[in-house]
């Protein structure tokens, strides 16, 4: 640092600076993005049907959801989605990762092929994992029942939904989840690997040593995201189960969409909105104090 | 194979040398590496790639089948091949001008992918080199605007765009695209992970942040960059929510619109949707294999001198 | 690669995004909130003109709710948007061919045609007529009809010189809220009993009959049901539709007289619901069998594994290509009863041109270019008392009995509707499920059900 830190004209300028490479991102999310999160927060204090006009209702929606049944079962389904989801797609990518980092035949080859799954649409998706996974003549269950195993229902199944739509999400994802950490991948020098295998590292003790605490960048990105989308965790679910069934597989963003667009109770969606925003963010919070533990910038 | 020389001469390594004598200590010699693993490995990756290629091979072999044929059980052999699929999707009785909204789709996603890709990484640099009051907080801000549903933020965004008069308009489906807080931060996480030693001799050298924002950091941040590109690109490519509340007329409208169009009230022709579903994938593949060798070479071949 | 083809691109890139974000940035001076700007009416007259098409402001355009009785008279130019769920993809044609023969017919008028898929299509409404852009026409089913009627979203009709002998009375009577007509009834379809004549021959059962009732059916259901060949009886979706149909049938109501309870937790709703739910597992798959599967019913019907199916004449062209196949009305239990489904065209109630929006109303649900169109195309009927365009409908083949399709309307089934519809459809689902699953008795789980319907009703 120069030693003209303290001078007011210095500060000026650096504050010019710092607009000019915020301004090109800031001014678009204020506009797109914050604008209406302002609006919707004052939904939220409305009961609206988006046809008549708005009623003020206070904070009726807020209280009236906190103790409203759905809600919470909405909360426990999205909860256990992303208790399933997160640990197997972070885990698959970064298998992934690590194997397709290798100098192996091919490997462009195996890195496009895995990355497909990630640009096709969820409509696509869903129609194939109802079918894998149909309860009566689904693949899987053949598969399952070859090995003497009696496969269980399912979408069918209250207890089954909810695996089998994270079974398809992580199918979907771990391409993503790849990619990152494949980025993240190029960060770790090779000659520090190679000197490690020199000394005589096993390639598990170079992988935890090295190769995992240099991840840690791109893992801190994985998980911050998948957190945030993963308690959105909406278009797998309304595809492929509706919630159902016996909104067994109903998850926040599913009741948020009915609300607003099927119920028309869109004050009381955008109130629910606004108690997830505030997990989500209590969650990421919490993430980045955690972070400077455990994350290692070079 | 990408020449990792040019890494070896990075400083990161000389941040690590607990890691390296901890190493040391511990494990004993083992080389060589038996080839049978490394056939196993391709073997294991093969049958994880059918895995991965089933859905997308069943789309291709769908929409080359006839209609009536398609639904019964999904089969990965067409009974008789056929274009129909095809034809029809790009004829004019699906109402939709399908060359032009191929065209919509691809400079929409475009600009998106450029603008995105620009205002992130701008904003990712100021939030991982420059210093300023309540940077933590601004940028918890921006991860904000991840955390509110778009299902809740379409209407309130669409009276804002009537009152702007931007309703069916290119510029409004474009909007709220060009800028993404996913994009700042997995940007920001790159160049954090950059040592700056070289910032700083490019400042001693009288070289403004401007200059150390292109010449340095952009080229070291590559492959950062090219995922992210893919990612704006598909965001935009696959978006179908807020395109379909703010486009009216069919000349304005983009692919996932197009092909939502498809589906009728009672029935599906499912080879004309499987068809536009190939269409849609291709472009981002062909992108991401271009991406995949900035991911792979950026580092190396820009190198840190 | 060098670094300064990377700049060439860049840089001009930022000019262009800075641009982009001041421009944007000025116009958000002029309103800070997008809420508030919707308060002031100007603004949203002219940007609704602005929206929609570029449709030339009529000097009139102070549009009332309750438009001028009829008027050829009017000879200014005016563009009408029509929103539909139903033309899309397959009836789009069929669709211009009408929008043509009306132009020609008013060469003042120009209707722009806007579609959606029926998945997307509220979503939209509902977005447009909250932001006060709403298209000047536009379709809904009865079902959904009576949310927007009684939210005043939609031009009240009567009064207005339609010919309401042209429409059959129960379509009409679908389209009318509290006294006012506020849509024209343009299109029905109705639910039948499918039946696979080969199944039927090769078990030695006589076909169903218009006299059928549900134990007729039930025994010959069980007969056809062959588990070793993997042949099923009767298929009938557990759901809220097939749910009001069997109440009706079993002599049962779902609302009270006045409207402000649910009864369909009577003796009669519980036969209804043991009546979808007994299938289940012995004349149909359990519903842990069905999954998800997409297209499960069809596919079983269609590669001749089931012998009855419970579904609607829109399957028609579906099974076009399938041999053996008829339909017959739907039986019984005390009292017939079809489900009939019907799709209405209604007016904007902001609409700026309220005379040619009702002829464009009139015109697409009962002229005879319309009523022909539809026949020949085998588009959804329209439900017009003159049935004598129909005749080529009925000697299209198969199947044979189309007869039946009109039959089903002398005692047709409509549910309950009510404005938050969709809520109720919810509630009385997951109900049936609950009931499928033996989570809960079927009285136990209408008694819920009733009870949340009943709280909606307030």
């Amino acid at each position: 640092m120069t030693t003209y830190a303290g001078s007011r004209r210095r500060r000026g300028r650096n504050a010019g600076i710092v607009l000019l490479f915020l301004a090109p991102s800031a001014i678009p999310l204020l506009l797109f993005t914050f604008i209406p999160m302002v609006t919707s927060l004052w939904v939220s204090l409305h009961s609206w049907n988006l046809l008549t006009p708005m009623r003020w209702v206070g904070l009726r929606n807020y209280s009236s959801l906190l103790t409203d049944g759905m809600t919470r079962a909405a909360l426990l389904h999205t909860l256990e989605y992303i208790g399933g989801y997160l640990p197997l797609v972070y885990a698959g990518g970064l298998g992934l990762a690590v194997v397709l980092n290798r100098r192996l035949k091919g490997r462009n080859f195996f890195r496009s092929l895995y990355f497909i799954p990630v640009v096709t649409s969820w409509v696509v998706v869903a129609l194939t994992w109802q079918w894998l996974l149909s309860p009566a003549n689904g693949l899987v269950n053949h598969w399952l029942s070859l090995i003497g195993i009696h496969g269980p229902g399912w979408w069918a199944s209250t207890t089954w939904a909810i695996p089998a739509v994270i079974l398809a999400s992580v199918w979907k994802d771990i391409g993503f989840v790849m990619v990152i950490l494949l980025v993240g991948l190029q960060g770790v020098p090779q000659d520090l690997l190679d000197a490690a295998r020199v000394d005589g590292a096993s390639a598990w003790t170079r992988f935890w040593r090295i190769t995992f605490p240099l991840l840690s960048p791109a893992t801190y990105f994985v998980v911050v995201i998948s957190l945030i989308n993963g308690f959105q965790v909406f278009d797998q679910v309304y595809v492929m189960t509706g919630g159902g069934p016996n909104n067994a597989s109903q998850t926040l963003l599913l009741d948020i969409y009915n609300q607003t667009f099927r119920y028309q109770l869109v004050g009381r969606a955008s109130a629910l909105s606004w108690l997830l925003f505030v997990l989500v963010m209590a969650v990421t919070v919490v993430q980045s104090r955690l972070q400077k533990r455990w994350v290692v910038y070079a | 194979m990408p020449d990792t020389s040019a890494i070896a001469s990075s400083p990161t390594i000389a941040s690590y040398p607990v890691v390296v004598s901890s190493i040391v200590r511990s494990v004993p010699a083992r080389r060589h590496r038996l080839p049978a693993r490394r056939v196993g490995l391709v073997i294991a990756l093969s049958v994880g790639a059918v895995l991965m290629l089933f859905p997308f091979i069943w789309t291709v072999v769908t929409s080359i089948s006839a209609n009536g044929s398609v639904l019964s059980t999904p089969r990965l052999i067409p009974s008789h091949v056929t274009l129909a699929g095809y034809r029809q999707l790009f004829s004019s009785t699906i109402g939709v001008p399908i060359i032009r909204v191929v065209i919509n789709s691809l400079v929409l996603a475009l600009a998106s992918m450029v603008l995105g890709v620009l205002s992130s990484a701008m904003a990712a640099y100021a939030f991982a080199r420059l210093q300023f009051r309540f940077k933590n907080i601004v940028f918890v801000l921006y991860l904000a605007t991840l955390m509110i549903p778009l299902q809740v933020l379409v209407v309130p965004l669409f009276i804002e765009m009537r009152t702007f008069h931007l309703v069916n308009s290119y510029i409004a489906v474009l909007a709220p695209t060009i800028a993404s807080a996913t994009g700042v931060f997995l940007i920001r996480q790159a160049i954090q992970t950059l040592p700056t030693d070289l910032d700083e001799a490019a400042t001693i050298d009288g070289a403004g942040h401007l200059r150390i924002f292109f010449s340095i950091i952009v080229p070291n941040v590559r492959p950062a960059l090219a995922t992210f590109a893919v990612f704006a690109f598909m965001a935009s490519w696959n978006n179908l929510l807020w395109p379909l509340v703010i486009i009216n007329s069919p000349d304005h409208m983009t692919l996932p619109l197009a092909l939502s169009m498809l589906h009728g009230e009672f029935s599906t022709q499912w080879n004309v949707v499987m068809a536009g579903s190939v269409l849609s994938i291709a472009p981002i593949l062909l992108l991401y294999a271009f991406a995949q060798k900035y991911v792979v070479q950026g580092m190396a071949t820009t190198g840190l001198k | 690669m060098s670094n300064r083809s990377a700049m060439r691109l860049i840089v001009p890139a930022t000019v262009l995004a800075l641009l982009a974000a001041a421009c944007s940035s000025s116009h958000n001076a002029a309103s800070t909130s997008p809420s508030s700007a919707s308060a002031s009416t100007p603004v949203t007259a002219t940007s609704a003109a602005a929206a929609s098409t570029s449709a030339p402001a009529p000097a009139s355009a102070a549009a009332s709710a309750t438009a001028a009785a009829s008027s050829s008279t009017d000879t200014e130019k005016a563009t009408i948007n029509y929103f539909t769920f139903s033309a899309a993809p397959d009836h789009l044609s069929d669709l211009n061919k009408i929008v043509q023969a009306f132009e020609a017919a008013n060469p003042n008028i120009t209707v722009k045609v806007q579609t959606a898929a029926y998945a997307d299509y509220f979503t939209k409404l509902s977005t447009e007529l909250a932001a006060g852009t709403a298209p000047d026409t536009f379709e809904l089913d009865y079902q959904d009809f009576v949310n927007y009627a009684s939210s005043g979203s939609l031009l009240s009709l009567t009064g207005n010189a339609y010919d309401p002998a042209a429409y059959t009375p129960s379509s009409l009577k679908a389209f009318s809220y509290q006294g006012s007509q506020m849509a024209l009834p343009e299109s029905f379809s109705d639910v039948l009993l499918f039946y696979n004549k080969t199944l039927f021959d090769k078990a030695g059962v006589a076909y169903p009959t218009s006299s059928w009732t549900w134990t007729d059916e039930m025994a010959a259901a069980k007969k056809l049901t062959n588990k070793s060949t993997g042949v099923w009886g009767l298929f009938q979706p557990v759901t809220y539709n097939e749910f009001y149909k069997a109440l009706d049938q079993a002599g049962g109501s779902f609302l009270s007289a006045d409207g402000t309870q649910a009864t369909f937790n009577s003796a009669a709703g519980v036969a209804a619901a043991n009546w979808l739910i007994g299938k289940l597992g012995t004349t149909m798959p359990t519903l842990t069998q069905i999954g998800n599967t997409p297209n499960f019913d069809t596919n079983l019907f269609t590669n001749n594994k089931l012998a009855m199916w419970i579904n609607g004449n829109w399957q028609f062209s579906g099974l076009a290509k399938m041999p053996g196949w008829d339909v017959v009305v739907e039986p019984g239990d005390t009292q017939q009863a079809s489900a009939v489904f019907f799709n209405g065209i209604a007016a904007s109630k902001n609409t700026k041109h309220p005379d040619a929006a009702l002829k464009w109303l009139q015109f697409m649900s009962a002229s005879q270019t319309s009523v022909t169109t539809r026949v020949n195309s085998a588009w959804e009927l329209p439900p017009i008392t003159d049935t004598s365009s129909e005749s080529s409908y009925l000697t299209a083949t198969p199947p044979a009995n189309r007869q039946a399709v009109f039959d089903s309307l002398k005692s047709p089934s409509l549910g309950p509707v009510i404005a938050k519809q969709q809520q109720m459809q919810d509630i009385v689902n997951n109900a049936l499920q609950n009931a499928a699953a033996g989570r809960s008795t079927v009285q136990a789980a209408l008694d819920s059900a009733a009870t949340q319907v009943t709280a909606l009703l307030k």
